[in-house]
């Protein structure tokens, strides 16, 4: 059945009003003017140009990203066998453990950020590799979790009873059988793990520090100082690096699926 | 020579009332073909679970080849299990997951190659070792599932209701072929069926379970034509059911009639099962009834007719040729049954 007429001018509408906001930032970060002003006064790259010779922005785009790919292997490493072990053992405590692990999406990232700045400043890790990695892993790994309990229990029992009787032992068959068939899952966690902490702002307003500093928090700055349309350009920059994950994962597990599963 | 032992093999569900399995005892000897036939939640494949090592027994023990299996784990068991599912492994190819067991017994390259194309021969796929298993058919995967099981020599061949996610018209060929390939490779099998077709046309041994005992273990001659209990009679095969009265040993009262039976037992109410196959007409026999035809129904190379006699309701089988078998509803037959072919239990 085809939507109505009413149906398509709802989601046309809606379409409209979360795209809009994104439409006049595209369109400022064009401009050839000196203010935030919408309609700009004229086009011009003067803004992208002033973006990537700035030396600040870009290492904190380069932090960012080193961050977000770090963070998100270690999610999956810290998530994979988590979810293995909820989505299949059984054990007491399971759903502690299960609860656990969500329980950093329950808290304010204001809190959490505050809590993991008065944890990590006594250690020395305020404002280091290890204390970001450590805490963006926190607020990925429920995300990771979840993806891969689901893509974990998607897996039939019965595949990896089977490798079991041909000879495999448990860990054996998991990682032969169970995980290669979970793999678009793993894609799709890793993604979203890498997005969470490339847009994650609060916490890492509470961790950085003067040699060290996320995309983010820069951008937050600026545009607290600043009203020039460099920041468009820079939120441009932020919308760009996530479509290109999305359609990466698009890719991946799309041709994942041409490989291994039909 | 007795390859498997089952020795009080038992599992009780948690939270559930029954055992699911209770006390099972049997042995195989080596390269019989063993049906586990019984309704579904009888414990045919908790049984056969069991024996994979896949499900823990509560008390009991296995014994393959004399030797206790009962704390291995299914990985240190060389069974050969075809699941009902196939389980074939999506992201490999037909011979990847034939090779599977051989990889994981540390079987060389080359010597892998070489079984992974006879286990594939075997099963006349070899043309399509390396397609996935969703580019094969159902008869296909089956087959390469039973490649699979093959390929590591296994000591038992375990199959879990191997036909029943083929269609009805494949299901009698892919029987006879599993048969004959069990003969052939002479491995010791477990096939776990609800179908009493199946385990009848398949088994050397056949154990007919219900509620998580073996009511009867013994061939499916002996299984069909002379049911140990109540249960047998009627879950395998069709019987006419009487009811009667033993009035001395030997001898029912049924209804209006007397009838005679082989062995019965001292006293008291009893069922007696009546095959339609044993029912014949003719002029004398142990057992002669004056019958009324009820309903007749033609199926071609049998006739049935349901009758009413004095004793009850009886069932007739006819072959399609003998001048008896042209009887309509109304009409008047002499039927008489032989004493040995009454089975008779205990009401």
């Amino acid at each position: 059945m085809r939507p109505g007429i009413l149906l398509r001018l709802f989601a046309a509408l809606g379409y409209t009003l979360l795209l809009s906001p994104v439409v006049v930032v595209a369109a400022i970060s064009f401009s050839a003017g000196d203010f935030l002003t919408f309609p700009p006064p004229g086009f011009s790259l003067r803004w992208y140009q002033q973006l990537f010779s700035s030396g600040e922005l870009m290492a904190a785009l380069r932090n960012s990203a080193v961050l977000a790919v770090v963070v998100a292997v270690v999610a999956l490493l810290v998530g994979a066998p988590a979810s293995y072990a909820i989505a299949r053992l059984e054990f007491p405590g399971r759903d502690a453990l299960a609860g656990l692990l969500a329980a950093p999406l329950l808290l304010p990232t204001l809190v959490l950020g505050l809590a993991l700045l008065l944890a990590l400043q006594p250690l020395r890790l305020a404002a280091t590799w290890p204390g970001l990695v450590l805490a963006h892993s926190m607020v990925a790994i429920p995300f990771a979790t979840r993806i891969m309990t689901t893509a974990f229990t998607a897996v039939p029992r019965d595949l990896e009873e089977a490798a079991w009787t041909l000879g495999a032992t448990p860990l054996r068959a998991a990682l032969r059988v169970t995980l290669p068939i979970a793999a678009p899952g793993a894609v799709a966690a890793g993604a979203l793990c890498f997005l969470v902490s490339f847009d994650e702002t609060v916490i890492s307003l509470f961790l950085v520090g003067p040699r060290l500093s996320t995309l983010p928090v820069e951008m937050f700055r600026y545009a607290e100082n600043r009203t020039d349309p460099l920041v468009a350009a820079l939120a441009m920059a932020l919308i760009f690096v996530a479509l290109a994950v999305v359609l990466l994962v698009e890719r991946l597990v799309g041709f994942q699926r041409a490989l291994g599963r039909e | 020579m007795t390859h498997l032992v089952l020795d009080r093999l038992t599992r009780r569900f948690p939270g559930a009332a029954q055992a699911a399995v209770a006390g099972i005892s049997l042995e195989l000897p080596k390269g019989a073909l063993l049906a586990l036939l019984g309704p579904s939640g009888c414990g045919k494949t908790t049984t056969l679970r069991m024996i994979a090592g896949l499900e823990k027994p509560d008390e009991g023990r296995v014994l393959v080849a004399g030797r206790d299996v009962t704390a291995l784990p299914p990985h240190r068991r060389n069974m050969g299990v075809v699941f009902q599912s196939y389980a074939l492994f999506p992201h490999m190819s037909a011979a990847g997951n034939v090779a599977f067991g051989l990889e994981m017994r540390g079987v060389a390259r080359a010597e892998r190659a070489e079984r992974v194309r006879q286990a594939l021969a075997l099963v006349g796929l070899e043309e399509l070792a390396a397609r996935r298993p969703r580019q094969l058919s159902g008869g296909q995967q089956q087959r390469v599932a039973l490649a699979r099981a093959l390929a590591i020599q296994p000591d038992l061949l375990l199959l879990d209701e191997p036909l029943s996610a083929l269609d009805a018209k494949l299901r009698e060929g892919v029987r006879d072929e599993i048969r004959a390939l069990q003969q052939r490779v002479g491995a010791t099998t477990v096939f776990v069926t609800h179908d009493q077709t199946e385990a009848l046309a398949m088994a050397d041994l056949v154990a007919v379970m219900n509620q998580g005992r073996v009511e009867q273990l013994a061939s499916p001659e002996e299984v069909f034509e002379r049911p140990a209990t109540r249960f047998v009679a009627t879950f395998v095969g069709r019987a006419a059911r009487l009811s009667g009265q033993v009035e001395a040993p030997g001898t029912i009262r049924c209804g209006e009639a007397l009838l005679r039976a082989a062995e019965t037992p001292a006293t008291g109410a009893v069922e007696i099962f009546i095959r339609p196959h044993h029912v014949r007409p003719v002029a004398a026999a142990e057992n002669l009834l004056p019958a009324r035809v009820l309903r007749r129904t033609y199926t071609g190379e049998v006739v049935s007719l349901e009758c009413e006699t004095p004793a009850g309701r009886l069932l007739a089988e006819l072959p399609g040729g003998v001048p008896e078998a042209r009887a309509t509803a109304g009409d008047t037959l002499s039927l008489g049954f032989a004493a040995a072919d009454l089975r008779v239990f205990p009401a």
